[in-house]
This record gives structure tokens, sequence and C-alpha cells, in this order.
């Protein structure tokens, strides 16, 4: 189990004596990854989420809170000390064309991090080839056609489930997917989601899955928890069938709304909304962030963020003043003929 | 704005060149649609390319009719040459790409694949606006949006530069963002939905009647996508555009796009108007592809991946249905020959399929 207790970041601004303010992508956020659980973040660009994910992995320090793996508090660890607890937190980069050593086979790519864990665990160079084969199977790639190569001879769903069985190596308990299907083909995109809701139980991994992408959330944190994130903090959280089938916060709303309706196939959502400016992070408005571009903001909002609650007797947690299941989401065009 | 009405072309007339043995070719029967003719219509076309393996087809024999004033949705994956397709409409096939066979004619035009450099430099922009993949990078660091947009009306010979300021300030404004300042910006001072949004603009600054967008929304978020194709939408109706929306997410085709055309390893597979093509798809592909689609209604346990993976310029099968390596209802004939074109519903629906046509192994 991983514990984020609520972690700030802020980005200094630049500039000198007229420097910037520094911008705040993170102001408090705290969430558990159980143990072969399956946490989706969804949002906008430049609402923190990727930010999260990178500390998670410790390639981003954070300001203040703490992360808690296997008990143990990385605040209180100097940085030297806290690199054998993010082994246990891997990330699966959004770009497999990038994401792997064009000048080392896939054999070169895996062999060196399962010598490594070898070592540690006191094993010899059969153990590596062994592990390297059943990690490849378990990604559901043939190790005779795969290892020789390098990795522009492979498609982009290949190169990234060498990335998945890369990061499986050092036996993590949490792989961080970070859009890690938004450059692969749409044919193949759902075998790389299905690889992700499979590691679960085969082996044991959990997943925290970062995206903008709500109907991928839906598919990978089936049965999980999905945290919508604005402006660094978490805004509604709760079950993913809860939050995605009957959102009550207003800009969790608009994302559902902004989701593409198939014709023929889907009918729009009765009480779509559409937020009334775009994203402006200079400014710091008072009360609820989301307020100076929320559709349906009183003025009560301008003058107070309510923390995150179940207020007003919602299933999920959310941090508004005013609640309501709006009918949002797209329903299928048999259901709306009905 | 005031547009003066184009001259209307006739389509249908033309003949198509003859195919090869055992292809058939979907003839264009543009009368048979209710919209009235193309405005756009592209004529047995294929694009080669040429490779160490000899010259490969990146587009094979196909046709398309972009019906005027609608929007035309094209969706693949890549590599299956909806860019080399939309390309051609410019006739900027890169090199080593050639057309090696059909015809382009565009409303106005005539074929413009024949066309002269010059008369070419003045139907980009002036007849054809397009948006490219990267717009988002296509800007020049350096300038200002407005100094680009001057370049762009003094490269295309406009002597009215101040109606073309207004014109980008009126399609500024329409778009719902701040003109003046858009215009005095640099590239990385604004956000990647507007520069897309700039990228529309210079595509149509220029009056042109057909609009081009190639994968508008790819690297966008779902609020920006959103405000995007609202856009797009509402220009295209206020300006009377033919529009050719090219991605690989069929989401954003079948919310956008009232006609959608399916293109796999260089044809088009399946074509016809977007809502019968989503609820009743008929090629295997496009099937696959709605199947494989997280989504957000529905039992999201019924999603299905796509066995196998779309083939590039060289293991394109050579013989045969291109799609029946990853087919579920692939039979011997589809080894043999490339399924003709069947129509359904009084011409308005194609699919290129033999099980889809009834055949049995």
């Amino acid at each position: 189990m991983i514990e984020v207790q609520e972690i700030t970041r802020t980005f200094a601004g630049r500039g000198g004596l007229l420097r910037r303010p520094g911008v705040r992508a993170l102001r408090g956020v705290s969430l558990t990854i159980p143990d072969r659980g399956a946490v989706c973040l969804i949002g906008e660009s430049g609402c923190g989420k990727t930010t999260l994910g990178r500390i998670l992995c410790g390639l981003e320090d954070f300001d203040g809170g703490d992360l808690v793996v296997d008990g143990q508090s990385l605040a209180a660890l100097k940085a030297k000390d806290r690199a054998r607890y993010f082994r246990r937190i891997q990330l699966i980069h959004q770009d497999p064309y990038s994401a792997l050593n064009p000048t080392r086979t896939i054999r070169q790519i895996l062999d060196d991090p399962l010598a490594l864990r070898a070592r540690q665990l006191g094993q010899d160079g059969a153990w590596v080839a062994g592990r390297r084969d059943e990690l490849l199977g378990l990604v559901g790639l043939d190790p005779a056609y795969v290892l020789p190569r390098y990795p522009h001879m492979l498609s982009g769903g290949m190169r990234q489930r060498v990335v998945i069985a890369r990061a499986l190596t050092v036996d993590p308990e949490v792989l961080v997917a970070d859009e890690a299907v938004s450059m692969i083909d749409v044919s193949l995109r759902l075998g790389i989601l299905q690889l992700l809701r499979d590691l679960r139980d085969q082996v044991g991994v959990a997943v925290l899955f970062i995206t903008h992408d709500v109907a991928t959330a839906r598919y990978v944190g089936t049965g999980g928890e999905l945290h919508v994130i604005y402006r660094g903090t978490v805004i509604e959280r709760g079950t993913t069938d809860t939050v995605i089938q009957h959102p009550v916060h207003p800009y969790t709303q608009c994302l559902l709304s902004a989701i593409p309706v198939l014709r023929g196939i889907e009918e729009p959502g009765a009480a779509r909304i559409v937020p009334t400016a775009p994203l402006d992070d200079r400014q710091e408005p008072s009360g609820c962030l989301f307020q100076p571009r929320c559709p349906l903001a009183a003025p009560e909002c301008a003058e107070r963020q309510p923390p995150l609650s179940q207020l007003g007797g919602t299933v999920q947690e959310h941090a508004c003043l005013f609640p309501e299941d709006r009918p949002v989401v797209a329903v299928p065009a048999a259901a709306a003929a009905d | 704005m005031v547009r003066v009405p184009r001259s209307s072309r006739s389509g249908g007339a033309d003949t198509v060149a003859a195919a090869p043995a055992g292809i058939t070719v979907g003839q264009p029967d543009a009368d048979a649609r209710l919209s009235g003719p193309a405005a756009v219509s592209v004529r047995d076309l294929t694009v080669a390319f040429s490779t160490p393996e000899g010259l490969l087809p990146a587009v094979s024999h196909v046709s398309l009719d972009l019906d005027r004033g609608q929007i035309t949705g094209l969706v693949g994956e890549s590599g299956s040459g909806k860019s080399t397709l939309a390309l051609t409409l410019l006739n900027a096939v890169p090199q080593p790409g050639r057309v090696t066979s059909g015809a382009v004619l565009i409303d106005g035009l005539g074929d413009v694949l024949g066309l002269t450099r010059r008369n070419l430099r003045r139907a980009r922009g002036a007849s054809i606006g397009y948006v490219f993949q990267a717009s988002q990078n296509s800007l020049n660091p350096l300038k200002q949006v407005g100094k680009q947009l001057l370049d762009l009306g003094r490269s295309h010979g406009e002597s009215d530069l101040r109606g073309l300021l207004r014109r980008a300030r009126t399609l500024l404004d329409d778009m719902g963002m701040d003109a003046n300042r858009v215009l005095a910006s640099f590239q990385h001072e604004l956000s990647g939905g507007m520069r897309q949004r700039v990228g529309i603009v210079f595509a149509l600054v220029l009056n042109a009647h057909v609009l081009i967008l190639d994968e508008p929304t790819t690297a966008l978020d779902m609020l920006t996508q959103a405000s995007v194709l609202e856009i797009v939408r509402k220009v295209h109706a206020e300006h009377h555009l033919t529009t050719l929306v090219i991605s690989h997410d069929v989401g954003v085709i079948g919310d956008l796009a009232q006609r959608i055309a399916v293109m796999y390893a260089g044809r088009i597979v399946e074509e016809g108007p977007t809502a019968t093509v989503l609820a009743d798809p008929r090629h295997p592909y496009t099937r696959g592809l709605l199947t494989a689609m997280p989504r957000i209604t529905g039992d999201v346990a019924l999603a299905r991946p796509l066995p196998g993976r779309p083939p590039d310029l060289t293991s394109i099968p050579r013989q045969g249905c291109v799609f029946r390596e990853r087919c579920p209802l692939a039979m011997d004939i589809c080894a043999a020959a490339e399924p003709p074109v069947t129509k359904t519903e009084g011409g308005e629906r194609r699919f290129a399929c033999y099980a889809a046509a009834g055949e049995t192994p």
C-alpha cells in the first residue's frame, strides 16, 4: 500500500526581481493506492496529475506533505535513502518511441535491470534468462521474436509492452501509467489497457492510471477509485462507476460533457455543461478555484471553498457547495429512444 | 463577411480510370446523394512511394466524394494513408511519393493534379485551406502571429492586407479569442487550443471554401478538444465550407462528421453516413475498431482488442483483401482477390468485404 498525504508542490516563477508568482502544481493531494488496486487520476492539461505521478516515481521532489511506502515515511528520509523505496513504484512513459534506447536490443534493455535484481536477490544468470522470458510472456510478447530486435523494429504497441516488461523487472508494487496509450495506434490501445488490468491479478501490482480520457479511465479503473484533479486539488473522488455515472461536481460534469458523442449509437446527456472560460492559472480566485469558470457558480462560491466531503449526502466525496447529480454523460441511443 | 457563391460543377460525369483486373472501383454516383454534387471528388487515386523494395502504394485506387456543405470524416490508423490522401488534395505529396493514377476534382478548379505551379500556389489557401497535423507547432517561433499572417497575404499576392487583417480579426472574434492579443502574440504565448484555432484562421483567411483538418485535436485535452470541435462546427456552418476532418479517433469523427470514410492500408474499406455506419458497421475492420474502443456508455467489459497490428507500407498484403490477416471472418476467397465495392441503401453506403456482401466460405 502506498499513501500520499497532503502532498504539495510549487514551481518557482522565473525572472529575478520581477519574477512571476510560482505555479502551485499540487495544493495538498491525498490518496491511497491499495495493493492490487486501480486508482485513476483525470483532469485537464496543467491540473497537476503528471506532477503527482512524477513525485510518486521519485522524479520530482515534493515541498510539503508525505509519501508513505511500505509504512516508511519518505519525508523523513534523505534523498539518497529514498531510492530503494522508489523501486517499488515504476513509471510507464507516455511515449514508447522515446522511452527505449534505440541503440540497444530488447534483450539488453531487459537484461540490465534484471542482472541488478538478480544480484539483490542472490540469483544467477539462468534466473535472469528465465525471468526475462517469463516477463515477456506476461506482457504478451514472443521472446524469440523480440529479444534480438531493436526498438525501431517493433510497433508502438509492442514497444509499450516492452516498457511494461522492463518496469516489472524490479518487482514493483505500483505501476504509474501516465497517458500510457495516447501515442499508440487505436486498434492496439485496448490490448495495452487490458494488459494493465490483467497484471493486477497476475502479478499483484497496483496501477495508478493518469489520463484526460475518461473512457480509458473507466476501462482500466473498473472496480477502483477515480480522482478528479483541478488545479492541484482533488475536487471529486469515489468509485470509478459512481463518479462517471453520477458526477456531482460541475468540473467533473464539464469533463464528462466534453467526451465526443458517437452519432447513431449514443445520445448526448440531457444536462451537458461547458466551462464559461478557458483555464487561466495566473489567476488565484477567492473561494472555489473553479468558480470563475463554473457555469453554475453562485455568489457563495467566491466566498469559501468547501473541503472534500459528502456534503448533501452523496456517495462520493466532492468539494462543491451545491452538489447535484446531473445527466451529462452520453447514453446509448437505444435507451434514449425508450 | 459576404461569400460569393462558387460556380457549381456537375459531378458524376467523369469517367473512372480502368482498374486492374479483380478490383472493382466504386463508381462515383454523386447524383444519388440528396445534398447535391460533390465539392471535391477524388477518383481512383493511387499514390505510390518509391522504396528500396520498389514502388509501393500508400493510397490505392481510392475514390471519395466530399459533398458540398458537409463535414466528412476520414478515420484510420497511422500508416493507413489518410494524411497522404489529404495532401493529395493540395497536390502536395512529399517526395519520394507520387500520384500514379487518378484525379482530384475540386469545384471551380478542375483537376488539382493537372494545375500549373502558379495556379496550384494560388489554389492553396484561396480555394483549399489546410490545417496541418502539427499546426500547434507549425507557427514561426520568432514572429508574432500578425506578422506571419501578413507574410501569408504577401506570398499569395494579396493586395488588400488591411482587408486580410480585418478578416482574421473577425475569424478570431468568432472563435472567442481576443484578436488584438493573439495577433501580437508569439507562438509560445498561446495555449495548444489557441494555436489550433490560429491554424484554422490561417487556413480560412484567404477565403478557402474547402477546409481540410489533419488530426485537429491530437495532443489536446478533453475540454480543449470539445471547444475546438465546436469551433470547427461553427466556422463550417458560417462560412458554408466543405470540410474534411482526418483523425485516428473514431470518437472525434463520430461526433463531428456527417459522413465517415474508414481507411485501412491505403483503401477506403467502408463509407457512408456516420450515424448508420456506426450503428451498423458492415466491414469487419470498422466493427473491430468500434469494439476496441473503451466507451463511456454500455458494458465496458464487452470491449475487445483487435488482433494483429496495422500494416505499414512494406507489409500491406499485395494480393487479396488487405485486412484478411486480422479479420475474424476471413475466407479462402479473401486471399485470392481484393473484394469489390458493394453499395447499399441507394448508393449511400459502400464497403469492400466479401463476407459483408454475403459471400460464404
